[in-house]
C-alpha cells in the first residue's frame, strides 16, 4: 500500500487565475516519458499534493487529447486549496498519484447529441469531456453547452468558452444568477435557463451534468420534467477521499465506492444508492 | 490439503515455543498494566500464549500498523526529491503465538478488501511471511459472539497450526494450513512427536460443543445482514449511537476496521507522509473543503459503521467486517457493544 500512496512529481508549467478564486494548474511530468504511461480518460481524478500541506482529490479537467500537459483547476475552498491558492506558482513542483476512477461512457456517448449542463467550477470535469469530443467532433451530433455561474467573474475558461463561441458546430448558452450592466446573455438559475432557453431534444440526447450539489438537484430534476431518461443523465460526485484506491474507506455510498465505481453515475445508479451524499 | 499432527505434553509445549522464540522471531502476548499487547519475544517467561480473551489486544497492528512512513521528501527551490522509506520492520518471516481464532480470522476478511484491485504488497507479504499458532478458546467472554457469524469456528481454519488440549491429557500440535504443515516439518517439533492419525475427532467436537455452549451472547446475522440492509432510514440509529463521545477507540481497537487517512507532517524543508488510522465515528471523517459533509451528524456516523460491517462489506466481499471478538464492546468508555446496535436496530431486541 506505501508504494502505491507515494506520487510522481509533476512541475506547474503554467497558472491560470480563471477567477477571484479558481486557478487553473497545467503540470507536466518532470520525469522524460511518464506522460505516456499516465494514461487517462474524461472523468478521472488524480490525488494532487503541495508536499508538507497534504494531498486533496481533483480532477483531471484537460482531455488526453490535448497533447503535453494535463490540467487541475481548483478552487480555494479548504486548507490545502487555500495553501496551492497562495503559494504555488510556475516552475514549482506538485505530487500526483493517479489516474484513478471511471470515466465518462465514451462508447455510449457516440452517434448522440450531446448536451453539457455545467455550473461554476463543475465545469471543469465536463471540459475533459468537452475537448475530447471537439477533437473527436465527427463523433457526435448536436452539441449543446449551457454553462452558469453566480456572477460573470465567476466564470471559469473565459477565453475557451470564446473559442468554443466561435466554433459554429457548437451551440453555448451562458447564464449568470443576477443582472449586471455589461452582461448581455441570459441571466437566471440552470435550471430555469434550460428549461425556458435550451429547451433540448430529447430524441437520441445525453446530459452530463456537473456544479454545486444544488445545481445538479434541481438541474435533474428539469431534465426528468423535460422527458430525459435516468439512464441518459450522467453526472460526477465529489465526495471526501484519500487514497483513490477503495482501501481508506471515506467515499463509500452504500457499498459503491465512489473512487473506484465512480465518480462518474448515471442517474439511474444514483437513484439506487442510500441517500447519503 | 497435508494436515500435520504432533503430539507432546505440558513441559514439551513450552519447548516447542521457546524454539519459536530461538529461532524466528516471534510475537506474542506480553501483559503491560493489566493488558496483554502483541510484542517482540525471546523468552517464553516473556509473554502468555494462553492471555484472557478480554484483556488481549487484537494482532491487527502486526499487519496494519498504527502508523506508517509512506515516504520522505524534501522540498526546496530547487526541487522536490522523493525518498523511499526505510525497510518495512513488519515484513520479515515471524511467528505469533497466542492469537485468538477470531482476532486471526479478521485477517481473512481483510484479505478481501487489501487484494481487491489495487493490491496491497506490503500487507500481503506480511501475511505471507507470518505463522499464526493458536489455541481453542475453552471459554467465551461475556461480549463474544464468533460462533454467531459467518466463518468456521469449530474447525479454526484461520490459524496455521492448533494447538489442542487433549481430553487424554496430551497436547497435539495440528496443522490448519499448508504453511503451518511445512512449518511443524522444521526442528520447532523436535521435542514432539509426529503422529499419522488425526485428533481423535469426537474430542475436538466435544471440546467445540463445551466452548459454544458458553456463548452469552447469539444471534442469526443472516437475518442481521437482511433486515439491516431495508432499513437505511431509521430513528433507531439515533438512539443507539446516543451516548457516543465519538472517541474512536471500538476503530483502534477492532481487527477488521480498516480506515485510514493520509498526513503530512513537514518541518521546514523536509517532511514526512504517514498512513495513520482512522475512523468513519470522527467527524470530519467526510467532511469535504467547503464544508459540505453527508455525514454530518453522529447517528448517520453510526450507521455507517453498522452498516459498513454487517451490509457493505457483505454486499461487496461476501463477508461480515465483524468476527464477533467484543473488543469494542469491552474498550468503549459508554458501553457501546455493536452486538446491541446491530440487534436493536434490525431486530428491535
Amino acid at each position: 500500500m506505501e508504494q502505491l500512496l507515494v506520487p510522481m512529481i509533476c512541475k506547474v508549467d503554467k497558472v491560470i487565475q480563471e477567477t477571484p478564486d479558481v486557478r487553473t494548474y497545467r503540470l507536466k511530468f518532470r520525469e522524460e516519458g511518464m506522460l505516456e504511461k499516465f494514461i487517462y480518460f474524461p472523468g478521472q481524478f488524480v490525488e494532487f499534493s503541495l508536499l508538507g500541506s497534504g494531498e486533496c482529490t481533483f480532477c483531471i479537467a484537460s482531455s488526453a487529447t490535448r497533447k503535453g500537459y494535463f490540467d487541475c483547476s481548483i478552487k480555494k475552498a479548504g486548507v490545502v486549496t487555500a495553501d496551492i491558492h497562495q503559494s504555488l506558482e510556475e516552475g514549482d513542483e506538485v505530487g500526483i498519484r493517479g489516474p484513478f476512477g471511471n470515466w465518462f461512457p465514451l462508447e455510449d456517448l457516440k452517434g448522440k447529441n450531446l448536451l453539457f449542463v455545467g455550473g461554476g467550477i463543475g465545469l471543469a470535469p465536463l471540459r475533459s469531456l468537452i475537448q475530447y469530443c471537439i477533437d473527436n467532433r465527427n463523433d457526435y451530433k448536436d452539441f449543446t453547452i449551457l454553462y452558469g455561474a453566480r456572477t460573470s467573474a465567476d466564470m471559469c475558461y473565459k477565453d475557451e468558452i470564446k473559442e468554443w463561441q466561435d466554433n459554429k458546430s457548437l451551440k453555448i448558452v451562458l447564464t449568470i444568477d443576477r443582472p449586471e450592466e455589461t452582461w448581455t446573455s441570459n441571466v437566471g438559475v440552470v435550471p430555469k435557463i434550460l428549461e425556458e432557453v435550451v429547451k433540448p431534444v430529447i430524441e437520441n440526447t445525453k446530459v452530463i451534468t456537473c456544479g454545486p450539489p444544488i445545481m445538479i438537484k434541481y438541474t435533474i430534476q428539469s431534465l426528468l420534467k423535460l422527458g430525459f431518461a435516468d439512464k441518459d443523465i450522467i453526472t460526477t460526485l465529489e465526495m471526501k477521499m484519500q487514497c483513490g484506491l477503495g482501501k481508506c474507506g471515506r467515499c463509500n455510498i452504500g457499498s459503491t465506492y465512489v473512487c473506484k465505481d465512480g465518480p462518474v453515475f448515471t442517474n439511474e445508479q444514483l437513484k439506487s444508492l442510500p441517500d447519503e451524499f | 490439503m497435508n494436515v500435520e499432527t504432533f503430539v507432546t505434553d505440558k513441559a514439551g509445549l513450552n519447548k516447542f515455543y521457546e524454539a519459536i522464540m530461538a529461532g524466528h522471531e516471534t510475537y506474542a502476548p506480553v501483559e503491560k498494566f493489566g493488558k496483554f499487547d502483541f510484542n517482540r519475544v525471546s523468552r517464553i517467561g516473556e509473554c502468555n500464549p494462553e492471555s484472557p480473551i478480554s484483556k488481549t489486544q487484537s494482532i491487527k497492528p502486526l499487519f496494519f500498523p498504527r502508523s506508517a512512513k509512506v515516504m520522505k521528501y524534501v522540498a526546496t527551490s530547487a526541487g522536490t526529491e522523493v525518498s523511499e522509506v526505510d525497510e518495512d520492520p513488519l515484513a520479515g518471516k515471524r511467528v505469533i503465538l497466542g492469537a485468538k481464532h477470531c482476532d486471526a480470522r479478521a485477517l481473512q476478511v481483510l484479505d478481501k478488501v487489501y487484494n481487491w484491485d489495487y493490491i496491497d504488497t506490503d500487507y500481503q507479504k506480511r501475511r505471507e511471511n507470518t505463522i499464526i499458532i493458536s489455541t481453542r478458546c475453552d471459554k467465551a467472554d461475556t461480549h463474544c459472539f464468533c460462533t454467531s457469524l459467518d466463518y468456521d469456528v469449530e474447525n479454526l481454519d484461520a490459524l496455521d497450526v492448533l494447538v489442542v488440549n487433549g481430553a487424554d491429557g496430551k497436547i497435539y500440535l495440528q496443522s490448519r494450513t499448508e504453511k503451518g504443515a511445512e512449518f511443524l516439518q522444521t526442528d520447532v517439533t523436535r521435542h514432539a512427536s509426529r503422529v499419522t492419525k488425526e485428533i481423535a475427532a469426537p474430542d475436538l467436537k466435544k471440546q467445540y460443543d463445551s466452548f459454544s455452549g458458553t456463548f452469552r451472547l447469539k444471534m442469526d446475522y443472516k437475518e442481521v445482514n437482511a433486515k439491516l440492509s431495508r432499513i437505511f432510514d431509521t430513528p433507531e440509529f439515533e438512539n443507539v449511537s446516543g451516548n457516543c463521545v465519538s472517541c474512536n477507540t471500538c476503530a483502534f481497537v477492532c481487527p477488521t476496521c480498516h480506515c485510514f487517512k493520509i498526513s503530512d507532517e513537514k518541518v521546514k524543508d523536509t517532511g514526512v507522509r504517514y498512513k495513520s488510522y482512522d475512523s468513519c465515528n470522527n467527524g470530519y471523517f467526510t467532511l469535504m473543503a467547503g464544508g459540505h459533509n453527508p455525514r454530518p451528524v453522529k447517528y448517520r456516523r453510526w450507521r455507517q459503521r453498522a452498516m459498513h460491517k454487517f451490509v457493505y462489506y457483505k454486499e461487496r466481499f461476501g463477508e461480515n467486517l465483524c468476527v464477533g471478538c467484543g473488543k469494542c464492546t469491552i474498550a468503549c468508555p459508554v458501553n457501546i457493544s455493536i452486538f446491541e446496535v446491530v440487534n436493536q436496530v434490525a431486530i428491535g431486541q
